[in-house]
Formats: structure tokens, sequence, C-alpha cells
């Protein structure tokens, strides 16, 4: 279980690292939390890992408020995001998810990016933020920035459209709209255990309605449920316009139909395709209930 | 007089707490011994099939490999409970943890690699995964070490068991129910893995083994059987054991192992399981079907019980093929019953073997009883906590099977969780619409409380002595596994002879030292080494007395032993412990304040219809269980379990909440999470990312009352605790599921594909019958 470990300690010096061996078997090392599992499983040959626990940069590990939204750096641990006031007040989905993973140990150092980038469709953090639309930075070697929308980001099971010279850098998620009244936002995890767990099927939402109670603005995106989180639009289309409160019970079951045409979910060791779609579907209605 | 107690009953910590938490404990896995290598073992590819050749030549090779053995160079017997497991295996492998090789290397890391350097050419065989297909005519052995004593080529073991007139019994129900319960594979998952350290001398030709068992006696007796060694030329010396559980009563082929790689290179050898290891090579509890049919007269007496059990006993037969003598007694003495008639068969498959496990097929009977009884009150139409207070167990009761109750807590443990949990109110009043469900669900269980004679002798032996200093130091045959012996066995010196606790040694790891004892199993250590220590104490205040009675210039022997002093309780003089001690010493009569004690339970031998009171004294205990079933997503929630349970005594309150409380999770586990899958022989989920083990985030409240019954038997009235508080607990909450979607469970554990799953089934069998 031999490999190199690089620690940069600047940005400047991150992007060398990653010029230097982008043609070459490197990885990053963020909170390390899935590396070291797959160092156990299979342990690769000549590899090298980009410690990027070392790089002192704000933009790279901080969270910045604006009147955009909520800017985080890749390095923003799961911890940060749970302790956040902000977060938890305006975008409780992420909120949730970042208190759903893992365990409190495990928290401490798993990072925003490293959810993103293993691409696990049963991401919980990665998962909130497709609900939220948010939007990927993708920092080049060259020093240039790429953005990317979140739903573009997941190419396949565990794969991204990072090109080998690039680097996620930072999410940014969009302020909730000015004449938001309410907000209904959660990540809903279906597990066995309470913590320690990873998802069998997730959805996070995030409603916004008006002073009436019209819905302006939704995001609902759905986890272990098919090769890559996937992003609901036509049941958060349906949404539109209807009173949240009033949603009937045709209307629950329609946006319910909805959100599970996105899911092509698998039979695997944790649950049935089949028991996957009829929670998925279940926990969509239980949104207005 | 019963005098009043000063330290039994009371919350003393346990004796090794601060150790284990400031990361001091030294367990197998710290042992380091100078020029002590590292043993690796290579397992099978395929659980079934034969085994053309092993080349270990390129593995030789690697520089830092000392020696690599397989079967061709091991001049040893077969293991377990049959004699019907070869350590390492030779011509065909049966089942996945079959060990092919070994290997003993100077890193750990270079004998990992050396096991990836061993050819093996094997030609796969269809294996025999089924129990049914087992036991079909064209069906090969599987076992070709097995005694074949029975009809069938691949059946291990089975057990017959009778008592009562069954076709009266029959004519006599009123109702009479026909289930059958399929159990799950559960795994102990002991935080500390699997090792064992090993150093052979070669000069004098003996072993010494730093191993987790918990039969070190028994062990050292099975390895030199194995070995074909003298046993008292085998040392065993226990490190801190991180879980027992039960996993740890058999000896594992991976012992010997390590113990033949040390004789092979006359240096330590160490070997450790990895998690994954650990996973795939421990034993686990018993798979098996019951069929159960038990009858009713119509005033809710029962009438009958008879049981046919088919264990899936995996490739080779452990000490788990003899849980019928648990499981035989939970159904012919767990309430009153007139009739029994019980059968089991384990029968050999190429799954991975079971062992013995906390509770020993107690909680799989309990399981398909506990939810019978609810089955039949439903059909009587009674109140199901009325249908149990009225067949509980009473005191004084001698049951068909001859167990006999000295004390009882049976009923009062139904009183109390009934009352505590307010199960009437609940049962009446749980939700039964919307997404969320309410039910509540009961529970007893009968378990051994004083020791089970299942060996010649159940007993215990103590030395103790008092050093000139005044400190006492407790030689114990018993072991500590982390129930807490040790704490409990200081407290009971420390109440009978007034030495404070921090003056009190437990010596109780090494088989040279200690005195004989059968091991940690059966609930009995407190039990059984409490009443062997209790002897001891009495032997030596007989000395004690007769020199403090010449010191305090008096001619009686009436005197009370406290805060280091023996006191005279005629004229209240007193003299220090510790020179009274002194003056046994360098005066008349020159002799040590030293005794030692042999304790043989009364309990007797069952005859060969296993009739006879087999323990010496019983543990009884009821649970209640609430849950909140997500009729969206299938997930099961405890919300609160109430344990009332007859312990006889409360020798330590909290250390017997700590058992209560592990038990009672671990049973919420094997309801509802933990199952080892398998597939065609293979574990599917050998880690706890697969394998639910529950964490702290899922412990319910858990309201536990001790029923006291004071049994004349055990230590101040203890009986044994460390088993009964999982056993009930998967059969309340199966009952309690049952109880909130009015569906049927018959299959553990109770996922979440099951609820929903078992929901559909109740829609579709409502609308079929609109």
């Amino acid at each position: 279980m031999n490999f190199e470990i690089i620690n940069p300690g600047t940005t400047k010096e991150l992007l060398a690292a990653v010029k230097k061996f982008q043609k070459e078997n490197f990885r990053f090392g963020a909170g390390c939390t899935d590396f070291l599992m797959e160092l156990k499983k299979n342990p690769s040959e000549g590899l090298t890992v980009i410690n990027l626990s070392q790089v002192k940069d704000a933009q790279f590990n901080g969270l910045k408020k604006s009147v955009k939204g909520l800017r985080m750096g890749a390095m923003l641990t799961a911890h940060k995001i749970v302790m956040n006031e902000e977060i938890k007040n305006k975008y409780p989905v992420l909120h949730n998810a970042a208190e759903s993973l893992a365990s409190t140990q495990i928290r401490q150092v798993a990072t925003v990016g490293g959810n993103m980038c293993t691409a696990s469709p049963s991401g919980d953090i990665a998962c909130a933020l497709a609900s939220l639309q948010a939007d990927c930075e993708l920092l080049s070697t060259t020093g240039k920035i790429r953005n990317v929308n979140i739903n573009s980001f997941f190419a396949g099971l565990r794969k991204t459209v990072l090109k080998k010279n690039e680097i996620l850098y930072g999410i940014s998620i969009p302020a909730n709209i000015k004449s938001t009244k309410n907000i209904f936002s959660n990540f809903i995890k279906v597990g066995t255990r309470r913590s320690m767990e990873c998802s069998v099927v997730s959805l996070a939402y995030h409603i916004q309605t008006d002073s009436n109670g019209i819905i302006i603005k939704a995001g609902a995106a759905i986890g272990a449920s098919a090769p890559t989180i996937r992003f609901a639009a036509t049941a958060c289309d349906f949404l539109i316009g209807k009173k949240f409160k009033n949603i009937t019970q045709k209307e629950k079951e329609e946006f319910a139909e909805k959100v599970l045409s996105y899911a092509s979910p698998i039979t695997d060791i944790r649950a049935t395709a089949g028991y996957r779609k009829e929670v998925l579907f279940n926990i969509s209605k239980s949104i207005f209930e | 007089m019963i005098k009043k107690l000063k330290i039994i009953g009371t919350p003393v910590p346990k004796h090794d707490a601060a150790i284990r938490v400031s990361g001091r404990a030294i367990y197998g896995h710290d042992i380091v011994l100078p020029g002590m290598l590292h043993g690796a073992i290579l397992r099978t590819e395929h659980p079934s099939a034969i085994i053309e050749f092993i080349d270990v030549s390129e593995a030789k090779k690697l520089s830092g490999v000392i020696c690599i053995i397989t079967a061709d160079d091991a001049d040893v017997n077969n293991i377990g409970y049959k004699r019907d497991h070869p350590i390492l295996k030779k011509g065909e492998a049966n089942c996945t943890r079959d060990e092919i090789a070994a290997v003993a290397a100077e890193t750990k890391e270079i004998a990992r690699k050396a096991l990836n350097l061993i050819k093996v050419k094997y030609k796969i065989r269809k294996g025999i995964y089924e129990t049914s297909e087992a036991l079909k005519e064209s069906a090969p052995q599987i076992n070709k070490f097995s005694s074949g004593k029975f009809e069938n080529k691949n059946i291990a073991e089975k057990f017959h068991y009778e008592h009562g007139n069954i076709e009266e019994e029959k004519k006599k129900s009123a109702h009479i129910i026909s289930r059958k319960f399929t159990l799950p594979r559960m795994t102990h998952a002991c935080m500390a893995s699997s090792n064992i350290t090993a150093s052979f001398n070669n000069i004098d030709k003996k072993l010494l083994l730093y191993s987790s068992t918990q039969v070190p006696f028994l062990y050292q007796r099975d390895m030199a059987h194995a070995l074909k060694m003298n046993p008292s030329d085998i040392r065993v010396i226990q490190p801190v054991i991180g879980g027992g559980f039960g996993s740890k009563l058999d000896m594992h082929p991976f012992e010997p192992i390590c113990a033949l790689l040390s004789i092979k290179t006359g240096r330590p050898v160490q070997l450790i399981y990895s998690r994954e290891e650990e996973f795939i090579a421990s034993p686990i509890r018993q798979p098996m079907e019951i069929e159960l049919t038990a009858g009713v007269d119509k005033k809710g007496n029962f009438t009958f019980r008879e049981i046919n059990i088919v264990k899936d006993n995996g490739a080779y037969t452990s000490w788990g093929a003899t849980t019928p003598f648990v499981i035989m007694q939970a159904f012919s003495s767990l309430y009153k019953i007139k009739a029994c008639r019980f059968n089991s068969t384990a029968v050999y498959t190429n799954n991975v073997f079971a062992g013995s496990f906390r509770g020993y097929g107690n909680p799989q009977a309990t399981f398909a009883l506990e939810r019978v009884i609810d089955l039949l009150a439903d059909e009587l139409g009674m109140d199901k906590a009325e249908i149990r207070l009225l067949n509980a167990n009473e005191k004084g009761e001698a049951t068909g099977q001859g167990l006999h109750y000295e004390t009882c807590g049976h009923k009062e443990c139904l009183e109390t969780v009934i009352k505590k949990s307010n199960y009437k109110q609940h049962a009446a009043h749980n939700r039964q619409s919307g997404r969320f469900l309410h039910g509540t669900g009961l529970a007893s269980m009968l378990h051994v409380g004083g020791g089970a004679k299942i060996y010649r002798s159940d007993g215990c032996g103590t030395i103790l002595k008092i050093d000139p200093y005044g400190y006492c130091t407790i030689i114990t045959g018993s072991n500590e596994i982390g129930q807490g012996s040790e704490t409990v066995l200081a407290m009971i010196a420390s109440e009978e002879l007034g030495i404070e606790l921090k003056k009190i040694k437990v010596i109780n790891t090494d088989t040279d030292i200690k005195p004989w004892d059968v091991g940690v199993h059966a609930s009995r250590t407190s039990f059984v080494a409490g009443n062997s220590l209790l002897g001891a104490i009495k032997i030596l205040k007989v000395k004690l007395n007769k020199k403090a009675a010449e010191l305090l210039k008096t001619n009686h022997s009436n005197f009370d032993y406290s805060d280091n002093k023996i006191i005279s309780l005629k004229s209240n003089d007193s003299i220090a412990l510790d020179k009274v001690v002194r003056e046994m010493h360098f005066s008349e009569p020159n002799e040590l304040a030293i005794a030692d004690y042999f304790y043989e339970p009364s309990s007797k031998f069952q005859d060969k219809n296993f009739k006879g009171n087999v323990s010496g004294t019983y543990a009884f205990a009821s649970q209640a269980v609430e849950v909140e079933v997500d009729t969206y997503t299938g997930n099961v929630r405890v919300l609160n379990v109430y344990v009332a349970q007859d312990v006889g005594r409360v020798l330590n309150p909290l250390l017997l909440d700590g058992q209560i409380e592990g038990g009672v999770v671990q049973g919420i586990g094997y309801a509802l999470t933990e199952e080892l899958l398998m597939k065609e022989g293979k574990i599917l989920n050998p880690n706890f990312h697969n394998y639910k083990m529950l964490t702290a985030a899922d412990v319910p409240d858990i309201h536990f009352f001790p029923v006291e019954t004071i049994d004349k038997e055990g230590p101040y009235g203890a009986k044994g605790v460390g088993e009964a508080s999982l056993i009930p607990t998967a059969a309340a909450i199966a009952n309690a599921v049952c109880n909130a979607l009015d569906v049927e469970i018959l299959e553990l554990p109770i996922t979440p594909e099951k609820v929903l799953a078992a929901i559909a089934g109740k829609k579709k069998l409502k609308t079929e019958k609109i």
C-alpha cells in the first residue's frame, strides 16, 4: 500500500503539482474518507496523492456570503456546513444533508468537494446541492475558471466532467428569491441506521413560496436512484404556480410520478430496485404531508 | 439474620474501566515479542472445489518469508465439536473460510504479499447451499469426516426430546397454530478482531499462547489434541479481550495454524484478522427453520408444543451444533406446558458454519415461541398480556424437562413490564392510520442462571490470599471478557473481608497459575466464580478468626470484617487485618493467609433423554417494546424497551445496566438490521458498511426494572444475567410490528423491504377478500 504524497501549501503550488502529474496516475486527497476505503480495496501501484488539506487559500477552504448567494470553497468540511447558521436558516436541505452524512468524526474531515468529486449516486451533500442548482467552479492549471451547473457536473457513475488538468475549486448556491416568504426545504435520507449510513434512496428538495403561499421556485434532486444524482426538472416545473398547502392528493401523486421518472435504480446488496422506486414515490408525496 | 451489605448492590465502576478508556489495556494486538513473525492465511477462492494442486514455490522465494505450510506439512488432528474439521484443508474446499495455506513472514505486508504468490488450482464444484438440497439422496457427502451415524450422510447432529402426551393435549386444545419461522445468520462483530500470538520454545518444547479464548482450559485440551501435544505443555495467557459474546467458545483453525507456524519456525508468530476476515471467518449465530405447532385450551392454558428444527450446520460442526440443549429448554419449560415434542437436525452444507452466540439458540426459539403465543391469543380473542400471565412459570415448579424453579420471577417480570410500559393502554389506543403506525409487543424468556452442566464439571476453582500488608489477591479460574466478573469478585471479597477495593487484585489470565474453570459461557461467571470465591473466603476466615481470637484474648469466633479490621462482635475490640496476617505468618502456627476452594454447582448432568436439573438456578425476563413503523419506507423505529429481569439479586447496578442495555441493542440488531448475507457460499457484506450493526444514534430508551428473587444457590441470591437481555428482544419487536401493521412476521431481520412487502401483502389480501 505504498503511494507518493505531494503537499502543496498554496493554490499556485497546487496547480503546478496538477500540471506535473496530470499525465500520471494521480488522485486528489481532500478529507480522504473515501480514499482510505479505496486504498484498502484496490491498492493501486505507483499512485501519487495530491493532498489538498495543506493549501492555504480562503477561497478554497472558506465560505462567503454575497448578494448572489453563498459560495463554498471545495475544501469546506461537512462539519462547517452543519455549524453555519446562514445555511441552517436559508438552505435547510444542505444543512440536513451534511448532518446526515456518516458520523461526527467523519464530518470533521469530509469535504463538500470530496462528496461532489466522488460522484457517488448516494452522495448526500451533492444531492442537496443539486436541488439548490448549485454552480461549480472548475479551476484549470492555466489559472482559468470554467463554470458548470451541477446538473452537468456528473458524467456518470463515479464520473465527473473534470478534466485531468482541472480541480473543483468552489461551489455557489444562488440566493433565495427576494419575494420568498417561506421555504420548504429538507433532505430525506432513507437507510437502515440513523448514522454511519449510506443512502438507500434520498430526496433533496428546496421549495420557495411567496406571501400567498404560491410556489415560485422549486428544486428537487434524487440520490441512490440512478447512475448519478439527478435533478427532477419536470417535477419541479409542475409545482410552479401551485399553492404549497393546497396540493391535492392527485397532484402529490403526479409530482411523485414525475420525480420517479428520473429514477432508474438498480438492485444491490442494500435494496432492490422495486423497493427504491416505491420508497422514492412515497417520500416524494410526503413533502406535502 | 442477613447482615446489611456495604459493597454488594452498589454501583462500583468496572475494575478495568480506567485502563480501557485510557488506552492502556493490552489487547492481543498490542503484544510484541522478540523475533516475532507475522502470520497470514490463504483461504479458498471457491466455497466448493477440488484442490488440484498448491504451489508455494514463488511465495517461498519472497524475501522475508520464513515459513509456508499446507495440509501436507501438518501432522495434526481434526478439530471441532465432532472432530470433523481439518485445520488446513487437503484435496477439497467446502466452505468460503477454508484455510489452504499459511505464511509466517518478517512483516504483515510480506506475509500478505506471499499469499498472492501462492498458486492454487481449483476444479470448481457445484456447491450445496440449501439444507433441502443436502438431504437429497443424490447429494454428495459434504463432510467426509462426519460421524455417519445418522440416516442421511449430510446430517451432522440430531436431538430428540419429549414430555407429556402430545396426542391427548391436542384433543384438549381449542385452537392449534402451526407456523414456520426463518432465522438469519448474525455475526458477533467483536470490536477487537480475532488474534493470537504463539510462541513455541524449541528447547523445552513448550507452547505459550496469548489467546482471547473464553474457555482457556477446554482450549488448552483442544489445542493439545489438534497438535498432538500434552495439554500441560501448553500455557494459555489471555490478554485483554475485546468482545466475546460466545464467538470464542470454539477453538478456530487459525489458532492451531498460528501455533504450527511457531513450532515450525521456532519463533513467536502473531496472527491478527483484518475486519473483512473477521466477518468472513468468525462463527455466526445459527440460521435455522423452526416449525412450531402449539395449542391452547378454551380457557387460554397452553397445552402442547411440537417443534421441528432444521439448522444449517455449514461445512463443519462447532459447539453451535449443541444449541438445541438450550432451544429445547425454552420450548419445554418457558410458560407451563403439559406436553412437548422436539426434534432438531443439523445439516451439512457448503455454507459458513455457525458457532455459539450469546443466547445459544434461545433468541431463535423465543422468537418462534412468543410469536405463536400472540397468534394463539388472537385465535382465542384473549388479551396478549393475560394469556402470558395465565401461563407464566411459578416458584416451586418442576417442569416437564426436570428443571426446578426454586425461585422464579416470571410473573413479576411480566406484571412489571405490562404496568411500566402501560401496555394495555397502548395496545388499545395505538395509532391505526396515517403514515406512522405504532405497535407494542411482549415477550418473555427463560435461561440458565446458575451455569449449565453440559461438560462433566461446571465448577470453578479459587485460590485466595491476603498478604502481610493487608492486600488481597483472588486467583480465579474464571476469566474476564468484558462482562465485569473481575469487578464483581473484588466486590465480594471486599464485602466479606472488609478490605477496600483498591487493595484487591484479581489474577485470572494464566492457565499455568489459575485453578480450573470451565470458562465464560451460559451466563455463569458471577454465579459459579462468585460461589467459589465465597467458599475460599469461608475457609480463610476460619484461620483468621482463630488468630484474631488469640490476639484479642477471646474464645469466641464471632467477628465482623470491616475497614481493614477484624472486630469482635462481643467486646467491640478490634485488630488490624494485616496484623493478624503477619502474626499468623511470623508466630505460631507459622502459616500464610491462603485458602483454596473448588465449587461445583448442584446442577445435574441431564440423562440421555435430556431430562434433569441442568442449572443451579434459572433466570427469567420479560420485555415490552413500543415501535413506530414508517409505512412509506418500511423502517421500524424502536421507541421504548421495558425490561424486567429476574436477576436473583443486583450485585452491581452499574454493570447490570451495561449488560441489559448491551443485550437489548444486540437484540434490536437481530430483530431489524443484522444479517450476514450469503450467495452460493460467499459472504456478500463482510464490512460494517453493509452489515448493519446499530450505532449509538439508534439506541432507544431502555427502561430496566430488576426483579430480585434472592436465590438460595446464588452468591447473595444472584443469578446469571449476561445473555438474558438479548433473548426476548427480537420476539417482542416482531410482536410489536405485527401489532402495528396487523401482519404476520415469520422471519428475521424485519428489514424495510419485508415490512413494505408485508403491508402490500395485506392490501392484496384485503382486495381479494372484497
